[in-house]
């Protein structure tokens, strides 16, 4: 990866920062998870950090952004505040959603989050209507669709690509790869190769998603090709799922065991930084400390916000 | 934007100036259009010579008028994501039978999506589907569905019956900031009537009474209403008939208040019979008003059947005003009838 050396230091001090909230975040609900303060099925994307972060960087407050089940990620790189989150995951007023969406149901429109899906599939066509959006008003900004391998098996993937290849739509199809359907390894559930598929109708580029700068590069070429109005792209990240499906346990399926310095995002960017003498140590440990911070005060946020009060809405 | 609202009875006034119902959904929507840029429309077909049976021919912005692939599912999910992008979408179906292969995006997506994020994004959204039959099209192609697509919250179901109501419940739709199922029956699309050239809304849960009378209530929406005035007016029937025009928001307190007159109840309702936008209204009116009612409310739709191809068992699968008059004339005369939804006549 030659074009990992060109980073500028913003740059990859973001994408730290990114992808370690989003980690210490995770690792901070799964502590408190059991504890039962957080009544909404969450799915954790420790390990997966490097999508969200690689690929967040390039989009504006103008993309429009839709997720499926697995939001915390890619919410937070886009620009959800950590406290929205948290107050949300508590079911509080506070939360982005006000309490009414939970963890799966994030929306954050100042930052080009117009909300996320629990049906696997279905949110890859609303990315494809930001674009038609965009497109019809003459404006500059993407449509993003971000999902699973196992989404590219449901019919409205291949009808949304279809469509948008068609229309030469401004939109960002994202598949955060990370090999599993809950248990289902991707072997079982796709008989097709997702990148050939996707090729069919659009450009499409795989890429190590354990590798924030690759991810980072790649997302950088989609995106200004997109930008610079060459319809639709296609970024395939292979990605690794540290736990369970859902919940706060760790994956116990042995062939998708955790090697670090192999499988961390968190860990090889680390590793580059102190290397390339981009950033020192103990710099390093700051920022993490930093973070707890952050991470307790949002909290203490949803700690102290109101439950909604039950109220019928007027139709 | 200058959505003007109508008279407050929103009965068609007599302009003199007679247009078909599909001609004043086509004024509508190029009027719509024409008022609001965000305004486009998209479907299958949408964009051919065809022009939608004439209902989207020659509008005055083509560039606005988009065909797609045969994906009602994605398409779906296409104009919800363009309507949460700043456009209003509408968002055709040349068969209401189509819109099932998007029961995911409708009822998933286009109906929660306000309420999972309490409000703080809106759908401005219409769905329009076409119900068509005879000719034996069948079972895939003749279902109305405007009862099951009413039981999800989150769509709005708009059912004109009238080339008045048409273009002004059209505009309302489209002018709505909420989901709305707009479905047109194909039969109806010949029909003429009053239709003022400006433009107009009319309120979204709002009766209309076709006929006046002091003996039965009857409800019938959309062709059912058509074949119910037709009854009365043909029979001299001294019936209440009250168009609800929408099946959700659904004006109750007007069927109520004819049913506390009448004393008995009718709904003609020409969809699938079982948990359907009839029984609502039975079960409303029943725990409404249910010492007003003399006699047992009745419900006349389809047979709880898929619809059959031949030309005489359609004829016989089907409701017709004399039908509906010889049991308005019964129930007129204080008998208890009891519809039977299980049978489909078939001729020995
Ligand atoms: C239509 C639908 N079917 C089943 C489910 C249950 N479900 C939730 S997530 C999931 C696995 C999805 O895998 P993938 O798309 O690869 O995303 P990942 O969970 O790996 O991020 C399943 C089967 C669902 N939410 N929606």
């Amino acid at each position: 990866m030659p074009r990992n050396k060109t980073i500028q230091r913003d740059a990859a001090m973001w994408l730290l920062r990114t992808m370690r909230t989003i980690r210490q975040t995770s690792e901070r609900i799964a502590a408190l998870y059991p504890t039962n303060v957080m009544e909404t099925p969450v799915h954790l994307c420790i390990g997966q950090e490097a999508v969200a972060a690689g690929v967040c960087r390039h989009l504006t407050d103008a993309d429009k952004l839709f997720l499926g089940h697995r939001t915390h990620g890619p919410a937070l790189a886009k620009g959800l505040p950590l406290r929205s989150l948290m107050a949300e995951l508590y079911g509080r007023t506070t939360g982005c959603s006000h309490g009414y969406g939970g963890s799966m149901h994030l929306l954050d429109l100042a930052h080009g989050l117009p909300g996320s899906s629990a049906i696997v599939g279905g949110s890859i066509a609303l990315g494809v209507g930001a674009g038609l959006a965009a497109k019809m008003t003459a404006q500059n900004f993407l449509g993003v669709s971000w999902f699973g391998d196992a989404a590219t098996n449901a019919g409205v993937f291949y009808e949304s690509l279809n469509f948008a290849t068609l229309q030469k739509l401004p939109v960002l199809f994202v598949c955060e790869d990370n090999g599993y359907s809950n248990v289902m390894p991707r072997a079982a559930h796709s008989a097709h190769d997702i990148q050939s598929l996707a090729a069919q109708f659009m450009p499409a580029c795989t890429v190590d998603g354990t590798d924030v700068l690759a991810v980072y590069a790649a997302a950088q070429d989609a995106v200004d090709a997109i930008r610079t109005g060459g319809g639709p792209q296609f970024l395939h990240c292979r990605t690794k799922r540290w736990m369970k499906h859902q919940g706060h346990e760790r994956c116990d399926l042995p062939e998708n065991a955790v090697d670090v310095a192999r499988d961390c995002p968190i860990h090889k960017l680390e590793a580059f930084l102190r290397d390339s003498g981009l950033a020192s140590a103990a710099e390093l440990v700051a920022l993490a400390r930093q973070i707890e911070g952050s991470i307790d005060d949002a909290i203490r946020f949803a700690e102290s916000s109101p439950f909604p009060s039950p109220h019928l809405v007027e139709v | 934007m200058p959505w003007s609202k109508f008279d407050s009875t929103y009965s068609a006034p007599l302009t003199g100036r007679q247009i078909s119902y599909c001609a004043a959904l086509r004024e509508g929507l190029d009027q719509a259009m024409g008022l609001d840029p965000r305004v486009f429309a998209i479907g299958l077909d949408a964009d051919d010579k065809f022009g939608v049976f004439g209902s989207m021919s020659n509008l005055t912005h083509p560039e606005r008028v988009l065909g797609t692939p045969i994906s009602e599912n994605a398409m779906t999910g296409v104009a919800l994501g363009a309507a949460l992008s700043g456009l209003r979408p509408v968002h055709v179906h040349l068969r209401v039978d189509f819109m099932l292969v998007a029961m995911d995006q409708i009822v998933n997506y286009v109906a929660k999506w306000e309420d999972m994020f309490d409000r703080q994004v809106r759908v401005p959204m219409v769905i329009r589907g076409i119900v068509g039959r005879g000719w034996g099209c069948g079972a895939q192609h003749s279902q109305t569905l405007h009862g099951w697509f009413a039981q999800i919250p989150g769509l709005k179901v708009v059912t004109p019956s009238t080339p008045y109501d048409a273009k002004g419940l059209l505009l309302a739709s489209i002018a709505d900031d909420s989901p709305v199922v707009f479905l047109e029956h194909r039969w109806l699309y010949k029909n003429m009537g009053d239709v003022p050239a400006e433009i107009y809304t009319l309120p979204l849960g709002k009766a209309h009474r076709l006929h006046q009378g002091d003996r039965l209530t009857v409800v019938a929406n959309s062709l059912a209403a058509m074949h119910a005035l037709t009854a009365i007016e043909q029979h001299g029937l001294d019936v209440d008939l009250i168009d609800p025009r929408t099946i959700k928001p659904l004006d109750i307190d007007t069927i109520v208040d004819s049913v506390r007159h009448t004393g008995r109840l009718l709904v003609v309702d020409y969809d699938f019979p079982f948990g359907g936008f009839a029984s609502e209204v039975v079960a409303q009116v029943t725990e409404r008003a249910f010492t007003s009612l003399r006699l047992p409310p009745q419900r006349l739709g389809f047979p709880d059947r898929g619809m059959p191809s031949s030309g005489v068992l359609e004829r016989a699968y089907y409701q017709t005003p004399e039908r509906l008059a010889a049991v308005m004339q019964r129930m007129i005369a204080g008998e208890s009838v009891h519809a039977d939804h299980q049978a489909l006549v078939v001729p020995s």
